[in-house]
């Protein structure tokens, strides 16, 4: 039955995906940059771009999760001065790991959205702070564990509201949905 | 059974983008002096600058009544930001200079390269990790990488990449940013060679950029430094000139070996509006040996 669906969602082509990924990205890089360092939270400032990257891991179809993932990280490395392809690479195994989470939680549920954004926006910004460590410009691993920590914490309550209006957004804009999975 | 052999095309590239991305992210790392990342990235605001160009391009004669208007007021308002920026500067400049003069004769001896205005354009770094900012002046105006960034007399960071007409600024507070300084003791008396203390400052990429947490490094243990003690620019390195203000020791923490300085920033980074980067020109080593061996 999951194949048939799967098989379904394949036949069809994608809706909306790459004006999905371009926009959300475009968008968030404005977030990011203008509004969230202005609203002062600190280490407490959500990871959006993550919270968005694992949506696409978890409910996108499955040809819409990995080059997506990868181009919404390219997209957030081209508006940092940090390594070119370093979000790029961490949403690509994001989308891995979201996809195996999948199989074990059900991503419907808000305690399994919370756990499973509260572990991945940690491991996305772990694995950063390791790449900047191999730039030679980490802040010390006790201090960037604290930060990831506050972070996840911050996006993962972000992550329950944010799903249910993303689920309903697309809804909104006809995208099909089979097994749990939009077409995109 | 038999695999079919692929051949490395571009193509292959293509159909394994996480594979291309690994080598661009191992280029970019093993191979820095390239700044393959850079000058991709810089490509991303070309068409803002082309953009720019052709507005400004376009006669004046060929604009409609609204459209001059505009240009004009567009003109008086960047006419009137630089004015203010160097009517702040020259002031800045000035207070700082007697301050110093009172205080440590070398630093008030001490003279500023020329500076080009520039206007903040795009505020923040997508990661939280980074600090930076793009400022609307490029290699046009003729800045070139690694000039300091200050606004008045105090520092702000350098100029990481630049393209034609806009230039990116990594700012103190980025956890990639470091820079030779001293602090001096604005209240003493004694001997000026004596009370100087050195360190290297470092951004500890706090997510805070309103109110910065800098870092001083290295700094000798045994050193006398307390709270409310002043942090300038050294020119140790040639990166940047003598004198910058930086900000005011905030906290001294006995290491293993040396001291760990927090120090106050004296800017609020995140409500930049205008800054001026300084046309210094980083000096060549034999240069530098030069001036090393005079000041001994």
């Amino acid at each position: 039955m999951a194949h048939a669906r799967t098989f379904g969602l394949r036949s069809q082509a994608p809706q909306y995906r790459w004006r999905i990924v371009a926009g959300g990205g475009l968008l968030l890089a404005i977030v990011h940059t203008m509004l969230l360092r202005r609203l002062r939270m600190g280490d407490f400032t959500p990871d959006l771009y993550s919270v968005f990257a694992l949506y696409l891991g978890l409910f996108a179809s499955r040809q819409g999760r990995y080059v997506p993932c990868l181009v919404l990280g390219l997209i957030r490395d081209f508006f940092s001065i940090g390594l070119l392809g370093s979000y790029g690479v961490l949403y690509s195994l994001l989308h891995k790991a979201a996809g195996r989470a999948r199989g074990k939680l059900d991503p419907e549920r808000i305690v399994n959205v919370f756990i499973m954004a509260l572990i991945g926006t940690f491991l996305v910004n772990f694995g950063y702070h390791g790449m900047l460590v191999i730039g030679g410009n980490g802040i010390g691993w006790t201090r960037a564990l604290v930060r990831c920590a506050s972070t996840a914490a911050a996006s993962a309550p972000l992550a329950v509201f944010a799903y249910p209006l993303m689920h309903f957004a697309l809804d909104k804009l006809r995208v099909n949905r089979i097994g749990g999975f939009w077409n995109i | 059974m038999r695999r079919t052999q692929e051949k490395l095309t571009l193509g292959w590239f293509l159909r394994h983008p996480l594979v291309a991305t690994c080598i661009l992210l191992a280029l970019t790392i093993v191979l820095p002096y390239l700044r393959i990342g850079e000058r991709l990235k810089l490509l991303t605001f070309l068409p803002l600058a082309h953009a720019q160009s052709d507005v400004s391009e376009t006669p004046y004669e060929e604009l409609s009544e609204s459209e001059r208007m505009q240009v004009d007021l567009k003109t008086e308002r960047e006419r009137n930001s630089e004015l203010a920026a160097e009517n702040s500067r020259l002031r800045d400049a000035l207070n700082q200079l007697n301050e110093l003069g009172r205080r440590d004769p070398d630093f008030a001896k001490s003279k500023l390269p020329d500076a080009v205005n520039a206007q903040v354009v795009f505020h923040g770094d997508s990661s939280g990790w980074r600090h930076s900012c793009w400022i609307n002046r490029g290699k046009d105006a003729g800045i070139e990488e690694g000039m300091p960034v200050v606004s008045g007399r105090t520092l702000i960071g350098r100029v990481f990449m630049v393209g034609d007409s806009e230039a990116c600024v990594q700012l103190v507070s980025d956890a990639g940013f470091a820079c030779s300084c001293l602090i001096i003791d604005p209240d003493s008396t004694t001997d000026k060679s004596a009370e100087r203390v050195r360190g290297i400052l470092r951004g500890d990429g706090s997510s805070m950029p309103h109110f910065p947490r800098l870092e001083l490094e290295d700094v000798a243990v045994g050193a006398e430094v307390v709270p409310g003690m002043h942090v300038v620019t050294n020119d140790y390195s040639g990166q940047f000139p003598l004198g910058l203000s930086v900000g005011v020791v905030r906290e001294v923490i006995p290491q293993a070996g040396f001291l760990e300085v927090r120090i106050e920033a004296n800017l609020d980074l995140s409500t930049l509006e205008v800054v001026q980067v300084l046309k210094h020109e980083r000096p060549e080593i034999e240069k530098q040996a030069l001036a090393l061996m005079r000041k001994k």
